[in-house]
């Protein structure tokens, strides 16, 4: 989207910065942006911007996924879930090919739409599959909260909710790349606020800017770390994130889950990273009501997607990139993904070729 | 998107025209004219107005900008979404 202030920002990003810097983001929705904008192509030729860990789909271990496809194969059980889990491989199989071989698989926008699914058929097990970070964790704890005082006795939900900070500290802890920044989530810091991050700073002495989604956005907080005298946690994308966060949307999220360790693709367990459905709320709980057992879990073969997820390799090195893995034919569920690396510089990728850029 | 109406603790939003229902719950403070992020049904923050009405200005502009281009293709095919996670 040019405009005279997108120019301006990206002459004095090209003025200000020093060569040699590599920022990352950590966020589904700034790796779309960047690609749609093409924000790569115009950086100052010595930064690098690199994806981590921010696809809530794709850092889903593949056991997990398993766990969810043997509960969509159980009798009158109906699974949802948001589109994107859909297509993404699991083991042996995907709720995608369980629903032609006659699983009940439904794509919802909200998980209000699960509950309401479940008070409208009561003869059926409704399942709902919760993936997301901050952003989306209340919102699936506001529609438990829901489904409890509306008494539903057949709705659940499979809590593979993950939370942020964590896997920050892992990747650092890690120290595969030399990071000099990081460009923070917008909507999970809406919700979480910025004051989690400073730890980034004041113990790892890596800075942060929380930006929003705009192509200037993404710009101004490139600009904001470029200009970091000593490292820090700054606010970007000040008109929906606060220091402090959304408090509301917090006590809603405590009322309903605890933290947990959780499995990241690529990361592995990292303590106290998960979100698990609480003992107040049990009855809602899909993995104390289903005991299934899907079998040992299995990754593509020749998947790479845990080294994309850790930002040491870029999808376009991967050797499934564009060749055995697409859109249409995915390896992984960083090309599955709406939110994906992989999915992201494949669409993007080709429509530059397309257009001769 | 711009709250239009608050019945309980759902709401009615606005945004170039397009109507959508989502939860207040976890903005109670929320009021018919405030704008809001929406995610999956729900609303999770209100956006500080005078941002938000800068973006809906400069995407007045950039219509306005496309119409006054030769008649042909003047239809933006990658207008900017508002601030909507996906």
């Amino acid at each position: 989207m040019p405009s005279a202030h997108f120019d301006e920002l990206v002459a004095r990003l090209h003025d200000d910065a020093r060569d040699g810097l590599t920022y990352m983001e950590v966020c589904g929705t700034h790796t779309m942006a960047i690609s749609r904008f093409g924000l790569r192509e115009l950086l100052p030729a010595g930064m690098r911007l690199v994806s981590g860990p921010g696809c809530p789909v794709c850092v889903t271990a593949i056991g997990d996924l398993d766990v969810a496809v043997e509960i969509a194969r159980l009798p009158r059980t109906t699974i949802v879930t948001f589109g994107d889990l859909v297509r993404v491989p699991a083991s042996r199989t995907s709720l995608a090919e369980e629903r032609a071989a006659g699983a009940d698989v439904r794509v919802v926008y909200s998980p209000a739409d699960a509950v309401a699914l479940a008070a409208a058929e009561p003869d059926r097990e409704v399942v709902f599959v919760g993936i997301g970070f901050e952003t989306t964790a209340p919102t699936v704890a506001a529609s438990l909260l829901e489904a409890r005082s509306r008494s539903l006795a057949n709705f659940s939900v499979l809590s593979l909710h993950k939370t942020m900070p964590g896997p920050l500290r892992a990747l650092l802890d890690l120290g595969e790349t030399r990071l000099d920044g990081f460009i923070l989530p917008g909507h999970v810091s809406v919700i979480t606020g910025s004051d989690c991050y400073r730890f980034l700073a004041e113990e790892y002495g890596v800075g942060g800017v929380v930006a929003g989604f705009e192509a200037e956005d993404v710009l101004e907080a490139l600009l904001m770390l470029v200009r970091q005298r000593e490292p820090r946690i700054e606010i970007g994308y000040t008109r929906a994130v606060r220091p402090e966060g959304n408090p509301v949307a917090r006590a809603v999220m405590e009322q309903v889950f605890e933290p947990s360790d959780a499995d990241w693709r690529g990361l592995g367990v990292i303590p106290g990273s998960g979100l698990r459905i609480n003992a107040a709320f049990a009855g809602f709980d899909a993995a104390r009501r289903f005991e299934v057992d899907p079998g040992e879990p299995q990754e593509p073969r020749g998947c790479r997607c845990g080294e994309v997820l850790r930002g040491i390799l870029d999808p376009a090195d991967c050797p499934l990139f564009g060749r055995r893995c697409t859109p249409e034919t995915p390896v992984g569920a960083c090309m599955v993904s709406s939110e994906g690396s992989c999915a992201a510089r494949h669409r993007y990728q080709r429509l530059e070729e397309r257009d001769g850029v | 998107m711009r709250i239009s109406t608050v019945d309980g603790a759902m709401a009615e939003l606005e945004a170039d025209g397009l109507m959508q229902r989502a939860s207040l719950v976890l903005v109670p403070q929320a009021a018919v004219g405030d704008y809001v992020l929406v995610h999956a049904g729900y609303a999770l923050t209100v956006i500080e107005e005078s941002e938000a009405e800068e973006t809906l200005r400069l995407f007045a502009e950039i219509e306005a900008a496309g119409a006054d281009e030769a008649g042909a293709d003047a239809a933006a095919d990658d207008t900017p979404a508002p601030a909507d996670p996906a």
